[in-house]
């Protein structure tokens, strides 16, 4: 039986995960800081 | 060889030679001890600028906060940043000290600079904050300091480029540089070009104050001094992700996932992080508009490119090294059981965690040129580089002095569960502390001001109520880091003194 090819497996699939988990996290609070600034300097 | 004294440490394995270990030693406690002081400024600043509380006089806060400038941005990371300079040119490549003579020269000059502007600034002859922008003019004994200073972290650094040159001369390396001397070589060349600058600007500035030449422009001032005062942060920064990489290495076993993508970061931070300095100089009217997008809206994200590799390539890292000890089970397992419990590695997660998301997405937003002419010079700026230097580079640095102390100093952490409990205590004190600077200054709060009641001035002007509750969290903020730093000193002097010690 032919040995498992490990080479196209994800080394770190928990941090490429985290990654996309944050940037998430990242845009919402981005935009939400933006509209809370708009407020702040009152942006129409 | 055979004149040299090395030992074997029986922690990490690595071969360290005794004249080597005596520099990192006392540049180790040099840091330490400016740290303390540093440290204690920082709290009478924050006490001040917290309304309820309003601690000290105008004249105090601003000598304070000179002093707190000194000694907490400069003399703490540049006699650690020799220190590692020590480690990473000798420690780490199992070889010794070339120069040990010219690495004590370095420190007694670093340690005589560094006391003279401590005192200098404490008798009340340097009221003139960290940037020192002429026309304010100190006692020239101040500039006296920072130059002398400055001479020994130049001479610090150069040591780094002999000791690794003749290290490969004899065999101590046969390839390329470990990765964290790698990282050092990074920061240390850009440290002969940011002290370069400062020998440019502090040198006729003290021959200014002491009325040999009539005057110094303050433009070209402002434009050179900002060629030491930013690239003397990416010295960090470099020093910083090399802790990153060493710290993982020697926590978890942890091996570069792409080694050839890491350096190439570390390249462009030689390359392209020196022309963020430019932000300090946008409300400047010497540059041209173009030159100023050029730099701040293009070239400065090369930069954060490769801080972006560092941030992932690190956790990745540490993943695959994780689960190679067997943690493997679904995404997370190898998150859950990393060493949180360790000082040195819950040090670089909090670090590598708050360097991002504090201080780097707000130094990109903040640095940008249509972005910065809102906040420039608001205490956002001040809640930007507390993200970077403080909940960065400084929780970083914490964490490997954990590792240093046994290593290097032979001896047991005293007070374990305290250790581990302190880079959190820290950590949360600096992010509350840095965003309640960051929010204030988004209402217009100024940066360093003692009265923003601007009480007695010809004009009145009222902030939003909002800004007191985001100054109270400042200073509830600075006061868990003041509490953590303590900690800190406290276990890292306790620890070199009374700690057990590890045999040989």
């Amino acid at each position: 039986m032919p040995a498992h090819d490990h080479r196209n497996e994800m080394e770190a699939p928990g941090v490429f995960v985290l990654a996309l988990i944050f940037l998430a996290v990242f845009v919402v609070i981005w935009f939400a800081h933006l509209k809370w600034l708009m407020d702040v300097w009152g942006v129409q | 060889m055979a004149n040299f004294q090395f030992r074997t440490d029986p922690l990490s394995g690595l071969k360290i030679e005794k004249s080597s270990e005596n520099l990192i030693k006392w540049n180790v406690i040099a840091a330490l001890a400016t740290l303390a002081v540093g440290g204690l400024m920082a709290l009478l600043v924050a006490l001040t600028r917290w309304p309820s509380v309003h601690l000290l006089g105008a004249t105090n806060y601003y000598r304070f906060l000179t002093l707190h400038g000194i000694d907490a941005l400069l003399a703490w990371i540049i006699f650690f940043e020799v220190a590692l300079v020590h480690f990473t040119s000798t420690v780490l490549l199992g070889t010794r000290s070339y120069v040990p003579w010219l690495g004590w020269l370095a420190f007694a000059l670093m340690l005589i600079g560094g006391g003279v502007i401590n005192v200098i600034v404490l008798l009340g002859g340097a009221d003139v904050m960290f940037t020192s922008y002429v026309p304010l003019k100190a006692d020239p004994i101040y500039y006296l300091g920072v130059i002398l200073f400055a001479v020994g972290a130049l001479l610090g650094f150069i040591i780094f480029f002999i000791n690794v040159t003749l290290s490969k001369r004899d065999g101590g390396y046969k390839r390329s540089l470990p990765l964290g001397s790698f990282g050092m070589a990074a920061g240390s060349i850009i440290a002969v070009l940011t002290l370069a600058h400062g020998a440019a600007i502090f040198i006729p500035t003290l021959l200014w104050a002491l009325n040999i030449i009539g005057y110094v422009d303050p433009a070209a001032y402002r434009l050179v001094f900002w060629g030491l005062g930013h690239p003397s942060q990416q010295i960090n920064v470099s020093a910083m992700v090399a802790v990153w990489y060493m710290t993982a290495a020697f926590v978890v076993g942890s091996k570069p996932v792409n080694e050839k993508l890491s350096r190439t970061a570390f390249v462009l931070y030689i390359l392209f992080i020196n022309v963020a300095s430019e932000h300090h100089l946008l409300v400047d009217p010497v540059l041209s508009t173009w030159h100023k997008i050029v730099n701040t809206s293009y070239m400065m994200h090369l930069a954060v490119l490769a801080s972006m590799i560092h941030a992932f390539a690190i956790p990745a890292s540490i993943e695959v090294a994780l689960r190679r000890q067997g943690f493997t089970r679904g995404l997370f397992e190898w998150l859950k059981k990393a060493p949180w419990g360790n000082p040195a590695f819950s040090g670089i997660a909090i670090s590598i965690l708050l360097f991002g998301f504090l201080g780097g997405i707000t130094g990109v937003i903040f640095g940008t040129e249509q972005f910065n002419i809102i906040r420039h010079n608001t205490w956002a700026i001040t809640g930007h580089f507390h993200g970077t230097v403080v909940a960065g580079t400084t929780i970083a640095f914490m964490g490997f002095t954990y590792l240093l102390i046994p290593y290097i100093f032979k001896r047991e952490i005293i007070w374990k569960g305290f250790a581990t409990i302190q880079p959190y205590l820290y950590g949360v004190g600096v992010a509350t502390l840095s965003i309640g600077m960051m929010s204030a200054g988004q209402f217009g709060v100024p940066r360093r001001h003692y009265d923003i009641t601007f009480s007695g001035a010809p004009f009145s002007f009222t902030f939003d109520p909002a800004i007191d509750m985001f100054m109270s969290m400042m200073g509830v903020g600075g006061v868990l880091a003041a509490i953590g730093g303590v900690l800190y000193i406290l276990i890292s002097f306790g620890s070199i003194i009374f700690g057990k010690k590890i045999g040989d």
